[in-house]
């Protein structure tokens, strides 16, 4: 895999904005490269730059490339952990039932359900913000501490990371599926 | 790059258009006869060549079995996939193939591919373009929906290949449309809804329009979803109100024919004479219908785009472009005043008309076709992929490698390791699609990838997964032990689908499978009439009261109607659906107050 940061020409920095990672992928571009090999990677460099926890593994992917990732819940996310699942489940049931039904008002009658799981959804979506803000405002202590060598904070922010952007991704696809009923 | 010229085509579901950059202005061609919308309709009278477009047309109401239209909906999808109804209202006879794939057959010895049946419609806008432009035409630009998968895409290619044409390009239609719009635009900053209701599918994408950059932001869409279905439920609605009965296959295509040319008209018209001359035994047939009435039966169908456009316009929000600046129509369905009703009420969105609905995309082909050989200066457009790809993992789930809405050409991979210890290969299922568990989505193919045995978590495997411009997709893996490469075939349809039911249906003579036929239809329509009777008590309990008497008296009537239906003994799955249908119009207002309630006493 190449070097996402030097795919765009940026520095191998946790602290980079979105809005510079767009420039160099604009820039790119414009650059009338019309290889499509050259063209995928800096798309995908774009990708995973532009997500902190993508470019979080990324980072540490350069800086330690034979750490392994801390895989186990943190006890800070074991509330969240235990609520997630009966949210999710009971949405599915719902999703299902819906998708089965192929009348308008088969359809209808099960609106109120989906207007109430739409509100637990969102509820967890609410929950996973401050938690995910909370890791990625350490990313200015995780450089400091790569300087030393230092990588145990930064690998347990992953791990807990990874989590909580797959939560994220399954809310948010339950939220536009709920959406589309 | 060289500059023979490139075609841009754009192949309809009804309609399809070619076009071409000429001195730097994109144009359709038109035909000898001067025609530019060619019917995407082929026909084959006995012992003679096929004819194409609209000698094919009027082939249809003679020779309904021989005559193929709406080709599309077929294209790159297997025959498992068809619904009974599908099939049923489909003029022409479809079987399926040997490797489930579907095939049209037009007498006992004839049957062709949807790829052949598009390539004789490609075939006939090459010679179009080769006759206007007085040069030869071999390589083109093609339009898809954007929401056409890999194996539909796939089979497009297939068909222009059949056709000798090289494909350049496999370019979304939203797209195309929105190049066509953005051309003399490029200076401005602005975020574009192309909202894109053909004959046969439906699509909407939310475009960025920023720094000569036209970037898809997101999309989303439904395959089977377009104005032929209005065409149908329109001639149904003439059957049932004429009291026709059972119709012949040349009576229902003159009815579809009639429902098209009212359905047009409506558009422009309050109101519209449908007459059916010598209909049936010499006896002629006369209707009226109204717009409103006309709008009652479309409704339901317009509906089904709502969730999609919140759907895209959420995705699009989460990326920064929930202000949508400018919506654009393509496709002739949008022409219906109450599409334009509906965007209006539930998005507060006016369209710009600047685009004509039928020639946007063909534009759009041309001038991507122009980019491509040098006769239109670069606009930087940036595409994305409608469907999340990923494999099979363990426990059946889906692991996504490619997210839908990432921008393509794309490159991503991962790598998997044994599972259990003396492993000797592991099954490789891509998968296409967005729900979680792996049986849900769309299997595109398989590979086994041998490895040497060895302790759980010893071998090694990478998976790559590519999108090129075209929307389609190569997977490599790679056994990192010997680093050996297996480039998985994607094949053109999935086939492990319900091989034993396929084999059986070939087996059967052609009369029991219209018997098996009818009872498919019954049982089908029977679901229906169970799921909306419990839902009809349900819905009168909750908000029966805040609709008119005459209403609760309407929706009464339907429902038993229904149950007489469903009592006989006869199992006439005509009557059924028939009914079914009734009811299920009748209690649109209803369902509509459900959900209204729903929502009462939730913020905004």
């Amino acid at each position: 895999m190449t070097n996402p940061f030097a795919r765009l020409g940026l520095p191998e920095s946790l602290l980079l904005d979105p809005a510079s990672v767009e420039d160099a992928w604009r820039d790119l571009r414009r650059d009338g490269k019309t290889d499509e090999e050259a063209e995928a990677s800096g798309n995908r460099a774009r990708t995973l730059l532009s997500d902190p926890v993508s470019r979080l593994a990324a980072w540490l992917d350069l800086k330690a490339p034979d750490a392994a990732p801390d895989r186990a819940v943190a006890p800070e996310l074991m509330d969240l952990f235990a609520n997630i699942g009966p949210v999710l489940a009971s949405t599915d049931t719902l999703l299902a039932r819906h998708r089965k039904a192929t009348t308008a008002l088969a359809r209808a009658v099960l609106a109120k359900e989906a207007v109430a799981a739409q509100l637990g959804v969102q509820g967890l979506l609410q929950e996973i913000q401050p938690l995910k803000a909370a890791l990625t405002e350490r990313f200015p202590e995780f450089e400091r501490d790569a300087a030393s060598g230092e990588f145990a904070g930064s690998l347990r922010a992953l791990g807990q990371l990874k989590f909580l952007k797959r939560w994220e991704e399954q809310c948010r696809e339950r939220l536009l599926a709920l959406l589309s009923t | 790059m060289d500059d023979e010229l490139i075609i841009g085509i754009d192949l309809g579901t009804t309609h399809s258009l070619v076009g071409v950059v000429d001195s730097g202005f994109p144009l359709v061609l038109a035909d000898e006869k001067g025609e530019r919308l060619l019917p995407s309709c082929v026909s084959w009278p006995a012992g003679q060549p096929p004819l194409v477009g609209t000698g094919a047309m009027r082939a249809r109401v003679l020779a309904p079995d021989r005559t193929v239209s709406s080709i599309k909906r077929f294209m790159g999808r297997t025959f498992a996939d068809l619904s009974p109804a599908e099939i049923e209202e489909t003029p022409y006879r479809l079987v399926p193939g040997g490797r489930g794939e579907i095939l049209v057959q037009l007498d006992e010895q004839t049957l062709v591919t949807p790829e052949e049946v598009s390539a004789l419609i490609l075939g006939r806008l090459r010679e179009t373009a080769a006759q206007a432009l007085e040069q030869p035409a071999g390589r083109a630009v093609v339009t898809v929906p954007a929401y056409f998968n890999h194996s539909q895409r796939e089979a497009t290619r297939k068909a222009a290949e059949l056709a000798g044409l090289r494909v350049e390009r496999i370019l979304n239609e939203p797209t195309a449309a929105a190049l066509a719009y953005g051309l003399d635009r490029l200076g401005e900053a602005a975020t574009v809804a192309v909202y894109d209701l053909g004959g046969g599918t439906f699509d909407l994408s939310v475009l960025q329009m920023r720094e000569g950059f036209f970037e898809v932001i997101a999309t989303a869409g439904d395959t089977r979803l377009g104005g032929d279905d209005l065409d149908l439920a329109l001639a149904r609605h003439f059957a049932d109100a004429l009291g026709l009965g059972d119709l012949s296959g040349s009576e229902a295509a003159a009815l579809r024919l009639r429902a098209r040319e009212a359905k047009e008209t409506l558009s422009n018209e309050e109101r519209v004479t449908v007459r059916l001359p010598f209909f049936r035994d010499g006896e002629s047939y006369e209707l009226e219908l109204t717009r409103e009435r006309f709008e009652r039966l479309a409704l339901s169908l317009i509906e089904r785009t709502a969730p999609i456009c919140r759907r895209a316009f959420a995705e699009a929000a989460e990326k920064g472009a929930g202000k949508i600046d400018r919506l654009i129509l393509v496709g002739g369905s949008t022409r219906i005043p109450l599409v334009r009703e509906k965007l209006h009420e539930w998005f507060g969105l006016d369209p710009d008309l600047s685009q004509h609905p039928d020639e946007a995309v063909a534009l759009g082909a041309a001038i991507q076709a122009g980019m491509l050989c040098g006769r239109v200066r670069q606009i930087l457009l940036v595409d994305v992929t409608p469907l999340s790809l990923g494999i099979e993992t363990f426990g059946g789930l889906m692991n996504v490698i490619i997210p839908r809405n990432s921008t393509i050409p794309v490159k991503a991979g991962e790598l998997f390791t044994n599972a259990v210890d003396g492993q000797e290969s592991m099954a490789i299922r891509v998968l296409q699609g967005e729900r979680e568990l792996a049986k849900d989505n769309w299997l595109l193919g398989e590979v086994v990838l041998p490895f040497a045995p060895g302790p759980k978590g010893s071998a090694r495997v990478g998976v790559q997964f590519s999108i090129n411009r075209d929307g389609i997709l190569e997977v490599l893996a790679r056994d990192t032990a010997t680093g050996e490469d297996h480039v998985l075939e994607i094949r053109n349809a999935a086939v492990d689908v319900e091989d034993e039911a396929i084999e059986r249906m070939i087996g059967e003579s052609i009369d029991f499978a219209f018997e098996d036929m009818n009872e498919r239809i019954w049982t089908e329509a029977k679901l229906k009439s169970e799921e909306l009777l419990p839902a009809v008590d349900e819905a009168l309990a909750a908000v029966g009261n805040r609709l008119p008497v005459e209403d609760r008296e309407a929706i009464a009537a339907a429902a038993e109607a229904v149950r007489s239906v469903l009592a006989s003994e006869t199992h006439d799955a005509k009557a059924l659906k028939s009914a079914n249908a009734a009811l299920d119009e009748a209690t649109q207002t209803l369902a509509a107050l459900l959900v209204e309630a729903a929502f009462e006493g939730v913020g905004p």
